[in-house]
């Protein structure tokens, strides 16, 4: 469970172009939610994210994941938390360009100490699923958008983190790889029970979530 | 992380080229740039050496290392007669050499006054050669002094000029005579320069009492080849406990050594030139790493802690730099052989520098492996220093800017 405090966050703080990011945010998502961020562009979608994903600081309030207050864990905590409990779906992919598909997806894992038979076992089960089986030797940049975008999914999912945030995750793909996606995703949320969580103003993703949370101008105008 | 390291090189093979050639040209210009420095610095000072040092000389045991009046040969005729006899010999002179106060009107300093046989030390030695005004010794020189232009300058000397000179003589007793400036030379050895001035043995055997007593005689033999051979048959004919003979190659090394001590200068270049490699990698390295930040980033938002990814960069350097140097070790190595055989010659460059020391046209390398070892092995750590500063710097972004990073 992820819960939100008073969470305030700024750019620029205390300058003249000062940003209000977010404001006043009180949120609490429970494990095996399946919810989409929304709002127009600039609203905070992102940083909302980030801060939940403990990629980004905040400036006040209190961000609880399970029994842990985030804003208090050193950096090297963080990283530990974002390994271990966090699967990341950058918008941009961000898959690692020297390493094959199978080890994209198994990277994590590795990181985490699994045994390689677990890896493998893992990284194939995951790749039939999300009908990537047949490229896991090729190296990222010989796969087209949709394949990148699944892969980056499949290194997210494989660790089985509590929690995958996604950030405008059907961004670079069309509408019937995007539905290809999202019906995977739903799968993943409804087999193995990760918590999803969509940063998105794609109709799409609108209507297969069963939350959403609507921001403006870092304000939850709408849940 | 080794074999993401592995990886990374594999699929950046410009950027892991560009920095194994660039280990490779500084590891290469470094080793280069020490041997040829050690190298013609050691062959300067042998060539000035060779001026005045025999190819062999002999010493009453003892003189080399305590010196003194009871160290003094004092059979120098006997001694000669055996070594007349010695085929490999072409001539040899004895010298007399005492520490002795010359003073001028205003001023005075310390000096070596040998006392040489000027006809011999004509075919023997050099002496005669540095001459640069007025004339050297003759046979029958009375009073006349012949000084090292650095003394002379000390003391305000021209040709001509009187000199007092005060020192104790080989009995111990004191000794004080008028001297006459006949000439002034240069070797360019400033040490030499300096402190030394000679004077008619004949004329000197009489004012310190030396007459048959030396402090060591000096022999130049027919062939330098053979000068282990004429040696052996030396200590052979001369068959005494109480005498060393000793071939140049002894007698130089201690000397070279001792001077090299001194030679600061060698070491400021050495430096600057190492600060210059330093930056020059670091800064590449910088450069490299500026353009991996997204990379790093990534790595960082997916939970890479910062001591992973400073492990990731270790063994990227390590690997490369290994490489490097396992390829540079033996080139510069030869190069360094080759060219202390064959030296390099330039023309003239013996005349443009004369005042320098510098008295051979050919500039040879110093070969020594320990020498390029431990230069190689500097090189090696510096690229590990440098990784460090890019390292803070990716550091310095948090994971989230840094993925985003273009
Ligand atoms: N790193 C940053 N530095 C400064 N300002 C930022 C930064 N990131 C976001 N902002 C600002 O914070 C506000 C919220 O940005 P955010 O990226 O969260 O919006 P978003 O809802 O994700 O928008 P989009 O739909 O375009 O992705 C914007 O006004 C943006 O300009
Ligand atoms: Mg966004």
């Amino acid at each position: 469970m992820i819960k939100l405090q008073h969470v305030n966050k700024y750019f620029y703080k205390n300058e003249a172009r000062e940003i209000h990011a977010l404001c006043d945010i009180n949120l609490t998502i429970e494990d095996g939610e399946f919810t989409l961020f929304s709002g127009a562009s600039g609203c905070g979608k992102t940083t909302l994210l980030n801060v939940i994903g403990a990629l980004d600081t905040i400036d006040s309030g209190k961000i609880f994941f399970d029994e842990k207050e985030i804003s208090l864990l050193s950096e090297d905590a963080r990283t530990t938390l974002r390994l271990n409990e966090i699967g990341f779906v950058f918008q941009a992919y961000n898959l690692i360009p020297v390493l094959s598909v199978e080890e994209n997806i198994g990277f994590v894992m590795k990181l985490r100490g699994f045994s390689d038979k677990e890896i493998k076992k893992r990284v194939l089960e995951i790749s039939a699923m999300l009908e990537i089986d047949d490229k896991l030797k090729s190296l990222p940049n010989a796969l087209s958008g949709g394949q990148q975008q699944r892969v980056a999914v499949a290194r997210a999912v494989a660790a089985k983190p509590k929690i995958i945030l996604a950030d405008e995750p059907t961004a670079n793909l069309d509408s019937k790889n995007s539905q290809k996606l999202m019906n995977m995703m739903r799968e993943l949320n409804e087999k193995e029970g990760v918590s999803i969580l969509f940063a998105s103003h794609d109709e799409l993703i609108l209507n297969s979530v069963r939350r959403v949370v609507k921001l403006n101008d870092g304000v939850i105008v709408d849940d | 992380m080794f074999s993401l390291a592995l990886k990374n090189i594999l699929f950046y093979k410009n950027r892991s080229i560009a920095t194994i050639v660039l280990t490779f040209i500084s590891a290469m210009l470094f080793v280069a740039y020490v041997s040829l420095m050690d190298g013609s610095h050691k062959s300067m000072l042998e060539n000035s050496l060779k001026i005045y040092t025999g190819a062999i000389e002999i010493y009453k045991k003892g003189y080399r290392d305590i010196g003194g009046n009871e160290y003094l040969i004092d059979d120098v005729e006997e001694i000669s007669k055996k070594l007349l006899k010695i085929d490999g010999i072409e001539i040899f002179s004895a010298r007399y050499e005492t520490y002795g106060l010359l003073s001028n009107k205003e001023q005075s300093a310390a000096s070596m006054v040998g006392g040489v046989e000027p006809d011999k030390e004509r075919v023997l030695s050099s002496l005669s050669l540095a001459l640069i005004e007025g004339e050297f010794l003759k046979e029958n020189s009375k009073n006349s002094i012949y000084m090292g232009v650095e003394l002379a300058k000390k003391l305000k000397l021209h040709v001509g000029d009187e000199v007092a000179f005060i020192g104790s003589a080989s009995d111990n007793s004191f000794a004080a005579d008028i001297f006459k400036v006949c000439g002034i030379f240069k070797t360019g050895l400033f040490e030499f320069d300096s402190t030394a001035s000679f004077v008619s043995k004949n004329y000197f055997d009489k004012l310190m009492n030396s007459k048959n007593r030396a402090s060591y005689i000096t022999i130049k033999v027919k062939n330098l080849d053979d000068v282990q051979k004429v040696n052996s048959e030396i200590i052979k004919v001369l068959n005494r406990d109480d005498l060393e003979s000793l071939t140049w190659k002894t007698l130089m090394d201690t000397m070279v050594e001792a001077m090299e001590v001194d030679s600061i200068f060698g070491y400021i270049s050495l430096s600057l030139f190492l600060v210059v490699i330093f930056f020059v990698v670091m800064i590449y390295g910088f450069v490299n790493v500026s353009s991996r930040i997204k990379e790093f980033g990534i790595l960082r938002c997916i939970g890479l802690s910062k001591s992973k990814i400073f492990l990731l960069l270790f063994y990227e350097i390590s690997m490369l730099s290994t490489l490097a140097i396992i390829i540079v070790a033996p080139i510069a190595s030869y190069i360094c052989y080759h060219y202390s055989i064959n030296p390099i010659i330039i023309d003239g460059i013996a005349d443009m520098y004369k005042d320098y020391g510098i008295v051979s046209d050919e500039i040879p390398f110093d070969f020594n492996m320990f020498t390029i070892l431990r230069n190689l092995a500097v090189i090696y750590l510096l690229n590990f220093l440098s990784i460090f500063y890019p390292y803070m710097y990716i550091n310095s972004f948090k994971p989230i800017e840094a993925s985003k990073h273009v």
